[in-house]
């Protein structure tokens, strides 16, 4: 693909998130209240006062220009403060994001390891135990919620078995500074390979957790994918060529079988980095999910605004990936 | 008789199915010479193409190949290791598809698709080596401007420049036997002539011998000095393409000789075979054909070999010698 079209591509995506702007504003023009009210709760402030924080916030202005002003600040990245935090939003969740997609990254790369080379043995060994038990595997997999399975995860490898820790991102004393913030990153920076094992314990249960439940579902369409594709005529001429069983089966099969997968795998992700509220919970861990728990519990409007934003805003970005990777795999796909 | 470069003895293949076991080659005899081409007819679900699948192994579990023997340049065929067929696959016997648009896989360049192949059977060729090669190749089948045209992926060939990347593939290591299945049925009628006059050429070239499997028995006319014609599954006759052509001994073949349109008698009426082939998993006893025969008498119902008709050429039906 040419630089211009990428270029071309990724303009595409300005009206798109333009949009997401509109509904993102929209949903908080249109919520119900005063937001004034809401942060000075059951406070004795006068009319006056309560006047003056509504032109401190820009709450006179129209909504047009309020949106107009919403959208500059979205596009410098000034989100606003936290009601509850007193601080920037931006710098909030600049702190709480890297643990998410630290977390995501390691789940996708177990999700990866365990559904594509399960996926093309059950697909090359149809109906044999093992796929009968993958496909078994993988109905419970995708049925079971995640915050159980992580519940029954910490039961057994923390509480009985001791081996894991319960919950966090690092042990007390193991702590590195933080430079790039992926806590498994800045203890290889320190140079410190205790804290980075310890780091990596930590993250296990939880990406262990949302990766087994996200190998579930790429396993099954790696396995439909790969059973097609081993049907076509390609795949008997690769084989009439004499090349071995694992080139024809790894190589000529799995690169046209994997576009499904990396569809679905990239709206997973996308459900990973905004959705894992649950999960980071029950772990303990420091991550946006539950951050944005804490911000609608406190109705902290412009941290929920902004980081309804950035899921958006994610979501968008990794489908512009997948496509990106389509292209790679089928050289037909023309972006 | 000359000496066979290919001799298949006895192949079996079948196919279990939920409607029972399909006998989709049952008894084959067929003999290839060097050098020569051999034309394979057959219609659709007649075992031609499931024949030389089982030849080179390429038959998928479920299905069961047995044969007696599968004699190819002194080895049994039948005998050999998946590692060691898979040396002669591509290396000595080497197959073209009926359609190259299925066969080339779409997501790699043609230059992949001819130094894998080319590698496989070769690993200590350097990659500029295979290259220079695929190059070569791509110039023997006539494909222009071939050193451009090595990073392009299959899409962007027309269909009939497809067809020759798949036969310049197919040939890479020069193979010493071509199983080409039904190479022109996907393609417009001239390019149809241009693929055939490539195996042709190519087949001169490299000293190799063709298998032409076929549903049309007028390509087999013009282009194999000799013809195999199967019906459910079975050779039913055999022998020099120009004897078969012109005094067919089995009734299927007289049959398919006169539904076929000849433009010599453009006014004669095309006459088809009454009835329909037979279900594979419920074959007439006897003769296969016995139930569409115009001809058939008691004896057709028991078992019937292949019975020598001439020194050159056999037929599988109780009349053969009986007739000229």
């Amino acid at each position: 693909m040419t630089p211009l079209r990428l270029l071309e591509r990724l303009l595409q995506l300005v009206p798109v998130l333009l949009g997401i702007s509109v509904i993102v504003f929209a949903m908080m023009a249109l919520t119900p209240g005063d937001p004034v009210q809401i942060m000075l709760g059951d406070s004795l402030a006068n009319e006056a006062q309560k006047e003056s924080l509504r032109r401190d916030m820009g709450l006179d202005l129209p909504v047009m220009e309020r949106f107009v002003r919403f959208l500059g600040n979205a596009v410098t990245g000034n989100f606003g403060l936290s009601f509850f935090h007193r601080r920037p939003v931006g710098e909030i969740i600049l702190e709480r994001l890297p643990a998410t997609i630290e977390l995501t990254l390691v789940s996708l790369v177990i999700a990866i390891l365990v559904a594509i080379p399960l996926g093309v043995i059950a697909a090359v060994r149809r109906d044999s135990l093992l796929d009968r038990l993958a496909t078994v595997g993988s109905m419970l997999g995708v049925s079971m919620p995640g915050f159980w399975f992580g519940i029954l995860l910490i039961l057994l490898f923390a509480v009985q078995l001791h081996w894991l820790p319960v919950s966090g991102r690092i042990g007390f004393g193991q702590e590195v500074p933080a430079v790039t913030r992926f806590v498994l990153v800045d203890a290889l920076i320190a140079g410190r390979l205790d804290s980075f094992l310890d780091a990596l314990r930590h993250i296990l249960l939880p990406a262990v957790t949302l990766g087994l439940g996200m190998a579930a579902l790429l396993m099954r369409v790696t396995r439909t994918a790969m059973v097609e594709a081993l049907a076509q005529d390609y795949v008997v001429f690769a084989e009439a060529k004499g090349l071995s069983r694992a080139r024809v089966i790894g190589r000529h099969a799995l690169k046209n079988a994997l576009i499904p997968t990396v569809t679905v795998a990239a709206i997973e992700t996308g459900s990973l980095l905004g959705g894992n509220m649950i999960v980071e919970t029950v772990f303990g861990w420091p991550g946006l999910g539950r951050l944005v728990v804490e911000a609608i519990f406190t109705r902290n409007y412009p941290l929920v605004q902004a980081a309804v934003l950035l899921y958006a805003v994610t979501y968008v970005l990794l489908n512009f990936v997948a496509d990106l990777l389509y292209s790679v795999l089928n050289p037909k796909v023309r972006l | 008789m000359n000496a066979s470069l290919l001799s298949i003895r006895g192949l079996r293949t079948s196919f279990p199915t939920r409607r029972g076991l399909v006998q989709a080659v049952d008894g084959v005899d067929l003999d290839v010479r060097p050098g020569e081409c051999l034309g394979v007819v057959g219609e659709s679900g007649s075992g031609k193409s499931v024949t030389f699948l089982s030849v080179l192994g390429l038959v998928r579990p479920p299905g069961r190949v047995e044969a007696d023997a599968i004699g190819f340049l002194g080895r049994d065929l039948s005998r050999l290791s998946p590692s060691e067929m898979r040396a002669v696959r591509g290396r000595e016997i080497a197959v073209t598809m009926q359609d190259a648009l299925t066969a080339l896989n779409p997501s790699f360049t043609v230059e992949t698709q001819i130094v894998e192949t080319i590698e496989a059977h070769d690993p200590s060729v350097g990659r500029k080596a295979a290259r220079t090669r695929a190059i070569e190749m791509l110039r023997l089948v006539g494909i222009p401007d071939a050193e451009r045209r090595l990073s392009a992926y299959p899409h962007q060939f027309s269909g009939g420049m497809r067809q020759r990347v798949m036969v310049a593939i197919a040939l890479a290591c020069r193979p010493k036997l071509l199983i080409a299945d039904e190479p022109t049925t996907a393609l417009d009628v001239t390019i149809q002539s241009q693929v055939l006059d490539l195996i042709d050429d190519m087949r001169a070239t490299l000293g190799m011998s063709v298998v032409l499997i076929t549903h049309d028995l007028g390509i087999v006319a013009e282009r194999c000095e000799r013809v195999a014609v199967m019906y459910a599954g079975q050779v039913v006759e055999t022998g020099p393409t120009r004897q078969v052509v012109e005094t067919p001994v089995h009734p299927y073949t007289r049959g398919l000789l006169r539904s076929m349109p000849r433009l010599s008698h453009l006014d004669a009426p095309l006459l088809p075979i009454d009835g329909q082939v037979p279900d594979p998993t419920r074959l007439p006893e006897g003769c296969r054909f016995q139930p569409r025969c115009p001809q058939a008498i008691e004896e057709c119902l028991q078992p019937i070999r292949l019975r020598p008709v001439s020194p050159a050429r056999a037929a599988r039906c109780v009349l053969a010698g009986a007739e000229p």
